[in-house]
């Protein structure tokens, strides 16, 4: 290369290195510009949302405020946080993606390791059932689950226990944890298929020299295997946490009015914040500026929590995206 | 002990095997295969509910009779729900692009990739849904210059007097009133395109290099081949992603049947179907797809 180009005019030699120079600066300013573009898409729901939270009603039409509002107030957030119930609903969805998150952890990972590691008649089709979960709309199930929670008798032990013919789980949170207890909670399937392929990805011998040490399978698991995939982990924890949390459809029909989730209580906050009357001391009127204010700061409220999660967890999720691969 | 001697060692972790997945095996026959069972039976029954459970009347077809030679609805909504899958292949390629775009390493990648998985953290059904009728559907901030980016405005009547067809028109009319959609819908995607972008060895990249290959040719030589089993997991990840969602109108009219109308054996005929024709298109995406796809070894 360097006696190539001693043998170049030196002014010949300049221009093209400037050249150069200027379209690698060219093409940073093009790559930077597309990633502003971008991320100001992505981002503007949430900035939205935010800007519309803390503006006052008045201010809505006011063509001359883009991003900043003129007059704030915190009054959206105290009334949207009364009419939703919001602490409460925020406690049922928080238990909810906490206890539902942890369980999905566990029964999704012993599950994917059984795929991952182990031959066994018609393991294919299981598995193939096992994208089938993901795939089959909640509506199709919707019914026969119903009636499942309603007039629950886990084949005759509910009599055991209480003497009555069924017990009704309709309007406790059992609907939700039952299922994620057994690797079958909200979009299970996958989180086995995302701790199948990490399992994959380890290497054999690590079992095999905790075989020879005399561990069984269950321990090796445990001990060897589990601790191997802590990215897996707190990716399932994450996706499980914050798709609980989104959860609307089942949480709606199973768990009563008694215990709304945070995303029914947003669903229902627009009926809620016209209906004046049903609301403990917030007086709205039907402004339409006033609701559309209210709404904003109900979104923001809800999608805080989720948005903090993920701040504290967007490095382990990037990290394990990086080795998740596909075999 | 002795029994464990008796049986080979192959059988022994065939149970063990089959142990691992029993938890999992148990919740899908209770949660999944004789619901699944169930409503097959509902769609042929007249359903009433009742104090102790559903009062059920065998009524054989009629219900799939009446969903197809007398509602009116049910045909065009099923047409307009899979017109939605145009929006695919405009997600595949958005996806691609941005995985690549955050691929490599450059300064503000932390911040770039947050923001490209923020859809996935809050892009769930409810907020999506009261997003898209307030930000971009409302009026209320006057026509300010700002929602410009999402609204079609003026490009139809440009569109138009560069003498397009209107068929074009209205098609880039309608991609770009769904850019949101599209936008938001790719969160799920752009992370597993990540994920296959970082399992493609760098051996090939210097290999191909050595053999004169530029970037262009190396992204249709090398990374496009290499992803696609990556494209066929988000193919099939978006048509289940889109046919589910809170807001297609099938899935808001199978809801409507069920809890306005109460007619449970009807919306139990309506989900069969559709989800029969889930599975017919995603067996043909499969299928369409397998020819080209190219596995690593």
């Amino acid at each position: 290369m360097t006696a190539i180009s001693q043998k170049r005019p030196k002014q010949k030699m300049d221009a093209k290195t400037r050249r150069r120079k200027i379209g690698h600066v060219l093409g940073r300013i093009i790559f930077y510009l597309v990633c502003a573009c971008l991320a100001y898409q992505l981002l503007y729901p949430v900035l939205y949302m935010s800007s519309m939270a803390i503006r006052d009603p008045g201010d809505i039409n006011d063509p001359s405020i883009v991003w900043i509002p003129k007059h704030f107030t915190l009054d959206n957030f105290s009334d949207a946080l009364k009419s939703m119930s919001y602490w409460k609903a925020f406690g049922v969805s928080m238990t909810l993606s906490i206890v539902c998150g942890f369980f999905d952890v566990f029964s999704c990972a012993i599950a994917g390791y059984g795929f991952a590691r182990f031959k066994f008649p018609g393991k294919n089709i299981l598995f193939l059932i096992v994208v089938f979960t993901i795939v089959v709309p909640s509506q199709t199930l919707i019914l026969p689950l119903y009636s499942r929670w309603r007039y629950a008798s886990f084949g005759g032990l509910a009599q055991l226990f209480t003497g009555k013919e069924s017990i009704n789980l309709i309007g406790t949170l059992w609907p939700m944890i039952l299922p994620s207890m057994l690797a079958m909670g909200v979009r299970s399937g996958l989180y086995i298929f995302i701790y199948r392929q990490f399992f994959m990805g380890l290497p054999v011998a690590l079992e095999d020299a905790a075989y020879i040490d005399g561990a069984g399978p269950y321990r090796t698991f445990f001990s060897i295997m589990l601790p191997n995939v802590k990215n897996a982990i707190i990716t399932v924890f994450l996706f499980s946490f914050v798709w609980n949390w989104g959860e609307y459809y089942l949480s709606k029909q199973f768990l009563g009015s008694d215990n709304r989730s945070i995303m029914t209580a947003l669903s229902m906050l627009r009926m809620d914040l016209s209906q004046v009357s049903a609301l403990a001391g917030v007086q709205l009127g039907t402004n339409p500026e006033k609701i559309v204010t209210r709404m904003q700061a109900g979104c923001l409220l809800t999608a805080a929590p989720m948005l903090l999660v993920f701040i504290f967890t967007q490095r382990f999720l990037a990290d394990s995206i990086e080795h998740i691969g596909i075999k | 002990m002795k029994l464990g001697s008796k049986i080979g060692y192959e059988t022994k972790r065939k149970w063990y095997g089959f142990t691992f997945i029993l938890p999992w095996l148990i919740g899908c026959i209770l949660f999944f295969l004789t619901p699944m069972y169930q409503s097959f039976r509902y769609a042929f029954q007249s359903l009433e509910a009742t104090p102790t459970g559903f009062a059920a009347t065998e009524v054989g077809f009629e219900n799939f009779s009446s969903l197809f030679f007398k509602d009116t609805n049910f045909l065009p909504d099923l047409v307009g729900s899979l017109g939605d899958l145009i929006q695919v292949p405009l997600i595949l390629v958005y996806s691609l692009f941005f995985a690549i775009l955050i691929k490599g390493k450059f300064p503000g990648r932390t911040f770039m990739r947050a923001v490209a998985f923020m859809p996935v953290i809050i892009g769930s059904g409810v907020l999506m849904q009261i997003l898209k009728e307030d930000v971009f559907a409302s009026g209320a901030r006057g026509g300010s210059a700002d929602t410009y980016l999402f609204s079609a405005g003026n490009i139809p009547a440009l569109l138009t007097s560069m003498g397009m067809g209107t068929g074009v028109v209205n098609f880039v009319n309608q991609v770009i009133s769904r850019v949101f959609d599209l936008t938001w819908r790719s969160g799920v995607q752009i992370m597993l395109f990540l994920a296959g972008l970082h399992g493609i060895p760098d051996y090939l990249y210097e290999a191909s290099g050595l053999e004169g290959a530029g970037s262009f040719a190396q992204f249709w030589k090398v990374t496009l081949p290499m992803l696609t089993p990556m494209i066929l997991l988000n193919t099939i990840y978006s048509v289940i992603d889109m046919m589910n969602d809170y807001g297609n109108t099938i899935i808001r009219s199978i809801n409507n049947t069920m809890f306005s109308l109460f007619k449970f054996g009807y919306a139990s005929a309506m989900s069969v179907v559709y989800f029969l024709v889930i599975i017919i298109i995603l067996g043909l995406v499969a299928l369409l797809l397998r020819r080209f796809i190219i596995y690593q070894d």
